[in-house]
């Protein structure tokens, strides 16, 4: 009795917060994933939801495309946006197991991007590497392949493919050594990398920013010069540039956060010398990924 | 299960007494066995009619062929006559148990017992081959397959008058539909809801995947009504609430996203997601919140929106979805109902094309035409279409009632169809 009374409570405040129609329906995906014997009550549920906790890290996954991944403090929760355009990405190439592609995705994260391409396109068309410098995030994103039958380990080189392979790898993409346990050439670059303005992140509410990694979020580190939250960008075109990363006709696409697509675009012809770029709308008309092609 | 079948009389269409299909004529039973063969002749009085007249036609061209069978007219008529050959062998086998059976009936009456037990299992042999004929034999030779046999259904109910007992009442609704997919062995999920306070549902969406689903189902369209007296109701008063039910047909393509088919174009569609007003990507994501701060809500709790709608221009149809976490769930689901509907549209234009070309017409339901009453305080269902009442209640929202329902109205289709194919011919 008490325990229903009290779920009444927190769901009518949910309901304040939210709006009744979008309450209605967290609440209906937060019964569907309780699990009897699990210490996770409606209660507790709605009482993180209340205090501001993403409803993606109470339940402990989130969709993706078909697929539904794990999502764990600090490791940034995968967007709507990144899902839209991956699957973009995904229906462009056709990968066939005698024209394999090597994608390395970096600023993994949960690993959300090359899973979602491992998972959409044929077996042993893939091999796909996923940079992290957050062993959260390389933990989470072994995690996310094991979830998705996806092996995360090296094949042995004398047998040909015949499935997909993600392998999640702890590393600062500042790091030239992270590419001897790497293979380029890669045939496709992607990566979401933090790309928020100091100024825009100080203003965002604290009991948010309290859930998702700064690291994950910030486009710049505290003592760099520039504060436009374009570092990242500017780093990933420093490696673009590197003899034998890249093949004839490789594609890089990169997400980029609210008006940086040109500034984005600018930075990798001129940076990386990748004249033949383009940029992707997401669904809500932003400008929200900058595709170039050797 | 029922305590009684009965006839009301309805100003739409005069309809016999049912039998179900399955009925089998006992001559133990029956004390009055030689009424059998009236009762099966009655009972398919309409199926017998349609045969005959095509047994006639067939008659007519055989009388018109000339001598020598070589005349253009002729070959067409012998043409006709080939095809009507498998009708009629299944006439002269019907008219030959017909008369065994009108020989076998005074045997029953033989002073020697043996030879009346012999006669009463001829006796029920023939009746039953009787009503074979009449149930499956003549339908299957002059109903031609459906070319809807193959889909699935989806089943929109909406809430019509009546409030929040209306949304008790689509529950109720729902999960006969629900137990009845169940219980023939089709899949069922509801793939969109809206829940009422009072522990109702506004509306929902009930996707059911079984071959057949939608032709069995197909008739269930139209207003479905409540005579009751609402649980909530202190004094006792008896309410009318409405239920529509919108019975579609699903292919299992129906699933994939976008693409260009006969049904539509993908520029046609246009596909709106939802998001919590913001930048989107990394930003929006969080800055959701301070939306909910503008709408004076008090909480700093970012919002998750999936809702997909897609409007089909030429036909102003839209679709919206929100019931599951994925946007890209919602969105399958959003094709995979507007598929459904503009496959509805279609398949009623057909049939609007092909009943312009016929003087007898077959007539179908009008969605927003009262079908069915369940009326609480008479413990009764009646479908005012084909006049067709059952007692108990219970049965149909609690046990395989509904099965009586929708045997009764694919027989009467079949009947309209056979009595169609013949208005063609004449």
């Amino acid at each position: 009795m008490r325990t229903s009374d009290s779920v009444k409570h927190l769901f009518a405040r949910l309901v304040s917060s939210l709006g009744r129609a979008t309450a209605t329906r967290e609440f209906k995906w937060m019964k569907q994933a309780l699990i009897p014997s699990h210490s996770l009550t409606l209660p507790a549920m709605l009482q993180r939801r209340l205090s501001g906790e993403p409803l993606q890290y109470i339940l402990g996954t989130t969709p993706f495309g078909p697929l539904d991944l794990l999502t764990r403090p600090p490791t940034l929760i995968p967007r709507p946006e990144t899902e839209d355009w991956t699957l973009r990405l995904a229906d462009m190439l056709s990968p066939t197991p005698h024209r394999p592609l090597t994608v390395l995705d970096l600023c993994t994260g949960t690993g959300c991007i090359p899973l979602l391409l491992c998972h959409l396109w044929p077996p042993g068309s893939t091999r796909a590497y996923g940079l992290d410098i957050s062993k959260d995030a390389i933990r989470l994103a072994m995690d996310n392949a094991a979830r998705c039958n996806i092996p995360s380990s090296q094949p042995s080189s004398l047998t040909p493919y015949s499935q997909n392979v993600f392998i999640p790898v702890l590393g600062d993409l500042r790091d030239p050594d992270v590419f001897k346990y790497l293979l380029p050439p890669f045939d496709i670059i992607t990566a979401n990398p933090p790309y928020i303005p100091k100024r825009e992140y100080d203003e965002l509410p604290i009991s948010v920013k309290d859930y998702e990694d700064p690291a994950a979020l910030l486009g710049d580190p505290p003592d760099s010069e520039e504060q436009d939250g374009l570092t990242y960008y500017r780093l990933i075109s420093q490696l673009l540039r590197q003899k034998g990363m890249l093949r004839d006709g490789s594609i890089v696409a990169l997400e980029v956060g609210r008006a940086q697509a040109d500034a984005v675009e600018g930075i990798l012809q001129q940076s990386a010398g990748l004249r033949n770029t383009q940029v992707w709308k997401d669904p809500w008309n932003v400008k929200r990924v900058v595709l170039a092609r050797t | 299960m029922f305590r009684l079948l009965y006839r009301c009389h309805s100003p739409l269409k005069p309809y016999r007494r049912f039998f179900s299909s399955t009925r089998t004529y006992l001559a133990e039973a029956h004390p009055t066995s030689s009424n059998v063969i009236h009762e099966i002749e009655q009972d398919g009085a309409r199926i017998l009619q349609a045969v005959r007249k095509r047994i006639k036609v067939r008659d007519e061209l055989l009388a018109n062929m000339s001598e020598d069978m070589s005349s253009p007219e002729d070959i067409a008529r012998a043409r006709q006559i080939k095809e009507l050959e498998p009708l009629h062998e299944a006439w002269s086998s019907w008219t030959h148990a017909r008369q065994s059976l009108e020989e076998t009936l005074p045997l029953m009456q033989d002073p020697d017992p043996t030879m009346r037990t012999l006669a009463s299992e001829e006796f029920s042999s023939l009746a039953h081959t009787l009503s074979t004929h009449i149930s499956a034999t003549f339908p299957s030779l002059l109903v031609p397959p459906s070319s809807t046999r193959d889909l699935h259904a989806l089943l929109e109910l909406k809430a019509g008058v009546g409030g929040s007992e209306a949304a008790l009442f689509l529950l109720d609704l729902l999960r006969v539909y629900v137990r009845y997919a169940g219980s023939v062995g089709w899949r069922t999920s509801i793939i969109q809801s809206s829940e009422t306070e009072s522990g109702g549902m506004r509306d929902a969406i009930l996707e059911i995947k079984g071959e057949g689903a939608y032709d069995a189902l197909r008739w269930e369209s139209g207003v479905h009504r409540v005579q009751r007296v609402p649980a909530t109701e202190s004094s006792g008063r008896t309410h009318t609430s409405t239920v529509a039910v919108i019975v579609l047909p699903l292919s299992e393509e129906a699933e994939s996203i976008g693409g260009n088919d006969e049904l539509f174009k993908m520029e046609d569609v246009k596909v709106e997601v939802m998001r919590a007003r913001g930048a989107g990507g990394q930003v929006g994501f969080l800055f959701s919140c301070r939306v909910i701060d503008f709408d004076h809500r008090h909480q700093h709790v970012n919002k998750t929106e999936s809702a997909v709608r897609l409007t089909h221009t030429p036909t102003g149809i839209t679709v919206s979805m929100q019931d599951e976490r994925s946007q890209h769930q919602n969105k399958r689901r959003a094709f995979q109902v507007l598929r459904a509907r503009l496959m509805d549209v279609k398949l009623s234009r057909d049939i609007a094309n092909r009943r312009a070309t016929r003087r007898n017409l077959v007539r179908t339901a009008d969605r927003s035409e009262k079908i069915r009453t369940y009326n609480y305080a008479q413990d009764r269902v009646t479908d005012h279409r084909i006049g067709l009442s059952l007692m108990n209640l219970t049965s149909f929202l609690e046990g395989d009632g509904v099965q009586d329902f929708l045997d009764a109205l694919r027989r009467n289709w079949q009947e309209e169809i056979m009595e169609d194919v013949v208005g063609e011919s004449e």
